[in-house]
Order: structure tokens, then sequence, then C-alpha cells
């Protein structure tokens, strides 16, 4: 019998109507992937089913008895958990507290021995029985942190669990130990929905696959059945080219940044790479190999880097963000909404803030020309100009980080652009637009570095791939040798850099 | 690019883009929130209208000279507003110290070295305060309290509790009278306020301005002087705010820095009841101009009404909880 059944759901939010008409049903031992662009109705679906929300219309049902899911309490006693984007712990306390914050089975005076069992077990489940229940929270990586989350919800007999982005922010090896967690748990007999931007983990992972846009229901598959580009295509709604566009196979204008022997104290050891104009070169590397330290350091973000940098053949002082930026060394944050957005000015500011400057007349601004500028931009980096005037932080991720791409186009002269996880949290749609316009860049003349943890992007995009290993350069490879197993290998078995 | 199909580019498109985010974030919040203001204004309009007196000549004078002491440190106040860092509590004593100044200085030279005197100090003293914040990323409230002490430390050690004359003979009986009917106070006022929205709509001081206080992280990212921002901003503040203590001397030939007192409430409470958003990177002087004649239509009605002067503080305390009781949900997305 199907443990959840949900007919006919839907939620407008004002004019927007976010869900329309929504059903699905699941059963135990199943997982279940919810697939759709930003913007198409997963997190609200998540959250009418979490009690968060109250849908205008439809039906919830567990086990076949129909409920109105009033309040996250509700939704927890009923057996539903969740574990949301954000990680929700408290990291000064321990793993015991955290598994048993905020649950109602816990009496003002209570018997923490039982508490303890009961914790444990759960953790056993997960295969993190020998963890000490009393370590601070903090103290764990991200990755066991994410496992504390779905213990919480195991310890309070959650039988169906959601996952929204479980792994958006983990390492290969810790998204390979989640992914084994939750095969357990299909095993016990817990049905999961798991929403994910990452396909290779929808197919990975998951027996079935449904696909909303825009707020409706396009399909639900068996995962054997479709194929990574019939599941692009569903949810895109159009028939999708090639995601990566191909490299230009323009003529060798020369180096835009050579760097030799950069090192960051307790970061980066001896790097040195070589980025030529119109290529993508990519630095693999897990959470804490310091590859993103490194394109930090080179747009100025880290105060003690030393090493010999030069651009265009004239050497470059590291240190300072302005300075770089003088010499068109551009970067783009992992962190866009801490380090990249400025979430209450308009997205035309957000496209010109780096450029105020260029454009003034005896010190006044030139508005007319700023605005005119403002619009190519837009137009340049796929962006609705009649969205120019909304606050930037009101746009999707997708949007947000096309502006920050929009910041680096049209610069006098074309330059470096460094860049972190540039397709982070972004969804299909997008992410074919971002590609593309890092393809227009090089065409340009732009020397593009990024770092990803996504292997499939680094596969999917890089000229040149530099692999990293806990502050050490791994190995090289060109276009032709960039192979998947390899950069793997690489960055978690680092043979070479052990020797 | 081509297939998307994108509506045509046209100037209509893209008209108003900074006044714009006014409209796009007229949400459900903001609404209520529009709702009370409109109320609390009528309010405010139809007790000040039945207040006996209000509308004649001299309290309407009374109206535009308070509104342009109180406009002047609030003009100042919203660009510290503005660059994220909140508020600063030692505008007040910047006054009371920038009289002292231009009194001791225009005794010492005549009145032109005191106005020069005047502005330079209130400039410095700013500027250190926001080279101290910018640069070592100091807190602005703890800076600005230490600055408070500091500035009342000196000033008694200078005057000891004492109010320091305009040497006898000097008379600025020119700068006291009116411009066409209208207060010479407010005239420099709206000079003030005139030169503020041009640095902040038209100079890429401006501009940078609210990028610093929208996102700091994000301004230092893309290559802003983040520290030349915020010092920029507390020393313009300084000059903005040095025309308040500089009229208060010149009105009554003498200066202490009794005169400073309960002024920086008083700019906080306009900037808030202006709109500009306390934490920073959004607001404009036009807002500000708002909030201080509406702080300065309160003051004029509580004397009418022969209420004592301590309770403009406990009405500016109580102007600004609701303010930002108000302001709080809005911002809250």
């Amino acid at each position: 019998m199907d443990i959840l059944t949900v007919e006919g759901l839907s939620k407008s939010f004002g004019a927007v109507r976010a869900l329309r008409d929504v059903s699905l049903s699941l059963r135990a031992g199943e997982i279940r992937a919810i697939c759709g662009e930003n913007g198409a109705g997963k997190s609200t679906l998540v959250k009418s089913l979490m009690g968060i929300f109250t849908p205008d219309a439809g039906s919830i049902a567990i086990d076949g008895v129909h409920h109105t899911m009033r309040s996250p309490q509700q939704a927890q006693a009923l057996g539903l958990g969740l574990v949301a984007q954000e990680l929700s712990l408290a990291p000064r306390l321990s793993v015991l507290d955290n598994i048993w914050l905020g649950s109602a089975d816990v009496p003002l005076f209570h018997r923490r021995r039982d508490l303890r069992r009961r914790a444990r077990a759960a953790l056993e489940i997960l295969g993190a029985g020998e963890w000490d229940l009393d370590t601070p929270v903090s103290a764990l990586s991200i990755g066991q942190q994410q496992l504390v989350e779905v213990a919480r919800l195991l310890a309070r007999d959650a039988r169906i669990l959601i996952l929204d982005e479980p792994t958006a922010t983990l390492t290969d090896t810790e998204i390979a130990r989640i992914l084994d967690v939750l095969k357990t748990l299909k095993a016990r007999g817990h049905a999961i929905l798991y929403i994910s931007h990452r396909l290779g983990e929808v197919f990975d992972l998951c027996d079935t696959v449904t696909v909303l846009r825009n707020g409706e229901h396009v399909a639900t598959r068996q995962v054997p059945d479709i194929t990574r580009e019939q599941l692009i295509e569903l949810m895109l709604g159009r028939p999708f080219g090639d995601m990566y566009p191909a490299a230009a196979a323009g003529p060798d204008t020369g180096d835009a940044l050579v760097v030799e022997g950069l090192n960051v104290a307790g970061s980066v050891q001896d790097l040195s790479l070589v980025a030529p104009r119109g290529k993508i070169l990519c630095i693999a590397g897990q959470i804490g190999s310091g590859a993103n330290v490194v394109t930090r350091a080179l747009a100025g973000l880290v105060p003690g880097a030393t090493g010999r940098v030069s651009v265009g053949d004239k050497p470059l002082r590291l240190g300072s963000v302005p300075h770089c930026v003088a010499r068109d060394l551009l970067f783009l944050s992992e962190d866009r909404a801490a380090e990249g957005i400025f979430h209450q000015r308009s997205a035309l500011e957000n496209l010109l803030a780096a450029n105020f400057s260029a454009h003034t007349h005896m010190g006044i601004l030139d508005w007319p020309k700023l605005k005119r500028i403002g619009a190519r931009l837009a137009q340049r980096v796929a962006i609705d100009p009649r969205r120019l005037a909304a606050a930037a932080g009101k746009l999707s991720g997708g949007n947000q980080q096309k502006l920050l791409f929009g910041r680096a186009i049209e610069r006098p002269q074309p330059g470096v652009l460094l860049m972190n996880e540039p397709t982070r949290g972004i969804d299909v749609g997008a992410r074919a637009d971002i590609y593309r316009i890092m393809r227009e860049l090089c065409a340009h003349g732009y020397a593009l570095i990024m770092t990803s943890s996504d292997l499939e992007e680094v596969v999917g995009v890089a000229d040149i791939v530099i692999t990293m290993y806990r502050g050490r350069t791994v190995a090289r490879y060109q276009r032709q040798s960039i192979a998947m197993a390899r950069i793997l290998a690489d960055i978690t078995h680092p043979v070479q850099a052990a020797a | 690019m081509s297939q998307s199909a994108e509506p045509p580019l046209t100037d209509r498109t893209l008209a108003a883009p900074a006044q714009g985010q006014m409209a796009a974030r007229a949400g459900e919040p903001r609404n209520y929130v529009g709702i009370v203001r409109v109320a609390v204004l009528v309010i405010l309009a139809a007790v000040a209208l039945t207040t006996p007196g209000f509308l004649s000549q001299p309290s309407i004078l009374s109206l535009l000279t308070t509104v342009s002491f109180i406009g002047c440190v609030a003009v100042g106040m919203t660009l510290i507003t503005i660059s994220g860092n909140i508020m600063s509590f030692a505008l007040g004593a910047l006054v009371g110290a920038t009289a002292m100044v231009f009194v001791l200085a225009a005794n010492w030279g005549g009145f032109a070295f005191g106005l020069v005197a005047g502005l330079a100090f209130a400039a410095v003293t700013n500027a250190l305060q926001g080279f101290l914040i910018g640069w070592l990323r100091a807190n602005p409230i703890i800076v600005s309290i230490a600055a408070l002490a500091l500035i009342y430390g000196v000033a008694e050690a200078f005057a000891a509790h004492g109010t320091i004359y305009a040497a006898t003979g000097t008379s600025y009986a020119g700068f006291k009278g009116k411009v066409a009917g209208i207060p010479v106070e407010f005239v420099v006022f709206l000079c003030v306020a005139a030169v503020a929205q041009f640095l902040l709509s038209l100079t890429t001081f401006g501009r940078n301005l609210f990028l610093v206080g929208s996102s700091f992280r994000a301004a230092e990212a893309i290559g802003v002087h983040t520290w030349r921002a915020v010092t920029g901003a507390y020393l313009w503040a300084g000059l903005f705010t040095a025309p308040a203590g500089i009229m208060l001397a010149i009105r009554y030939d003498a200066a202490s820095m009794n005169y400073g007192l309960g002024y920086e409430y008083d700019a906080i409470a306009a900037v808030l009841v202006g709109g500009t958003v306390i934490k920073g990177g959004e607001g404009s002087v036009l807002r500000t101009l708002a909030g201080a004649i509406v702080i300065g239509v309160i003051q004029v009605v509580l004397v009418l009404q022969g209420l004592r002067t301590e309770w403009q503080y406990l009405i500016a305390g109580l102007i600004v909880l609701g303010v930002i009781a108000l302001q709080t949900p809005g911002t809250r997305d």
C-alpha cells in the first residue's frame, strides 16, 4: 500500500500559482526523486507536506488516512521528517542534544539514558554507531552534520524522509556516504523524497522520478526507463541541445596569467599554473584541498598569500583586491549570498557595481549611459530587461549568478575570471546559460579559472584540469586526457602527492 | 541568446530603476506598514492643525528652524546608516563641540576662519571614527560611544561646564535674518540636503556607499575600496552635522556642549521615520527630509501644548521603538 498519497495539491501566493494540482504517491522502500528547475514548485510541495504552508486545495493521506497538515509538529507526529537545504543544527550543542532538539517526546525532566540509547540506535542505522554523543556538532564535518540531521529524523521514528538538496555542500566522499545511508534506509522500508539538482545522484540512487515544472506535475517515470537527456528535457520543457557547449578551437593567443610557487599558509603549497586566453582551467579538489583558496588568493582576497604571479607578462602584487581588479582579475565567489550579490540593490546596479567609476563626466555619473550599458549586459547574460529594476535579492539563484557574470564582461580588455563553484545551487536551464556565457568569454580572449566539486561539470567544461589534494597539486590534464575516474582518484587517493 | 523570445528593448522597460524598487517591494507585510504610516501622518496632521497657534507665523518659523537643526544631523546620520554602520551616537556631541570650536576660532581669527575651523573640526573628528570602523572593522556603535565620551571629556577640559561667548563686539546679525521670508537656517539645511542627495545619487562614492552598506564582503570582492567609502561616509556626516552647531552658535552668540544635547536621538528618529532601513544599503536624503519634518512638527506641537522638554525624549524614544517594530516584519523575508 502507498505510505503517502498526495492528490490535487495547489498553493498560490498572491497571483503566483506556486503549485497546481500536483498528485503523487510513494510506497515504503521507495526513493523518489523530485526534479525541476528553480521555481518549479519543489520547495512549496515540501513545505505543504511538512505543514509549513497550508495548501489551498488538495489532500494528503498517510497510510490511506487523510490529514490536514496544520503544523510541522503534526507532520512530525505522523512520521514525516525533513532535512532542509540549510543545516538546522545548534553548533555548540552536542550530537545528542541536537538529535533531540525540539522533539515533542522530550519531557521537562527527561531520562537521559533512554534518550541516549535511542540516539545511539539511530546513529547505528547510519553506520555511525561509534560516534561520541557528547561531541559538539561544530567539531564534525559538514557531511557528518548532515548525518546528525538524518539521525534526528530516525530517532523520532520518521517513516517518510524528505531530503532537500542534501549534497549541495558536501564533498564527493561525503556524498557517497549519504547515498549509502539512504540505500540502507530504503532497505529498512523507509520512503524517501529526494530533491536534487545533481542528476547523477538521481540515476544512482532513486527508483522513480517526478518532474515538476512551473508548479505543475509533468511526469513520473521509473528511473531505469528514462535517459539523462530525456529527464533534462522534461525539466526544461523544451528539447535540449548539448549542456556543455563545445570548446572553440580558437588560435592560441598567449597566456593571460602565470603563477609560480603560490603559497598560502595552511592551505596551498607551491602551486604553479598557466592560464591561457580562451581556455577554461579547472582546479578540482574536495573541500579542504585548497582549490578555492587558490582562486581567492589570485583575486587578492587572501592577505598572507605569496608567490610569483604575472598578468600579461607584468608582475602582480597579491593581497589587494582593488589592485587585482585594476589588472582585470575578477572574482566570482561560491558564497553568492554573502560575497556576491547586493540584495537590496536593483539588478541594474548589481550589473554595474564594479564599473561605476568608468562612466562619469567630471565626477558625475552618466546614468543614461549606465542604463544603456546595463540593458546590454542584461541581454548578453540572458536576464529579462524588465527585471533590471527588481531588487537582486528577489531573483532566482541562476539569475543572481548571471548578474555576477554580467559584471565581468565588457571590461576594457579581456581579463581573467576566477570562479568558485560557478553553478552551485543553480537549476539546469540557468546552468546551460552560464556555460554558454563562459564559452563566449573564452571567445573574447578571457582566461577562465574555476573550482568545482561537481566532477561531471569539471569533465564537461574544462580544457585543462589541475587536481589538488590537501594543498598540493596532484596532476594536470589537457582536454583529451580528462577522465572522471582519474580526477576522482587524484582528489581522494593522492598517490603522487603522498610520494 | 537569439532563441530566447525577449521583448524588444525600449527605454520604457528601463525607466526609473532606482525608484522602481519601491514598487517591487510592495509585498503583503509592507502594505500594512504603509497603512500605519498614512494613519499616523493623518493623526499627526489633525493634532497639529487643531493645536491653537500651530498655523501662526512664529510657530511655522520655529518649525522650520527646528527641522533645520535636526535635519542637518539627520542627513549626516543617513549616510552612516546607508553605509551599513547603523547609527552614530556621537553626532549630538559633535554639534556642541563644533559650536564651541566655531566660537573660539571666530573670536581669534574672524568669522570666516571660525567657519572653516568648525567644518574642518567636524570632518576630521568624524573621519577618524570612520577610519577606525572602515579600516580596522571596529564596531560602529562602540566607536561612536567612545567618541561621544572623548568629545565630552575634551570639551569639559576646555570649558569646564561653561558656555563660551562670542567676543564682545562681534555680531552675527547678518546671518540671523530671513531669505525671502524663510529662515537662513532652513536655506542652509536645504543646501546640505541637496549636496547629500547629489553625492548619493550621482557620484561613484555614493553608489559605493550603497554597495558597502548592502554587503561589505561583496563590495570588497569586486574591488571597492571599502574603507574609503566608510571613512568618506563619516567625513561627510561630520560636514553635514557641523552647520547645525555653527548655526546654533550664531543664533545664541555663544556655544556650549548642551546645544547638542539630544540631537542624535532626534536625528535617529528622523532617519527611521523617513523609512531608511536600519541594516544599511538603502535610504535617501528625501526620506530623511520627510522624517525630519515629522519630528519637527511633533516637537512644535509638544511645545505649543505646553509639555515640558523632557517629554520630547520620551516621544523620540517611542517613535524609534515604533518604527523599528514596524520595520522588522518588512525586512525579514
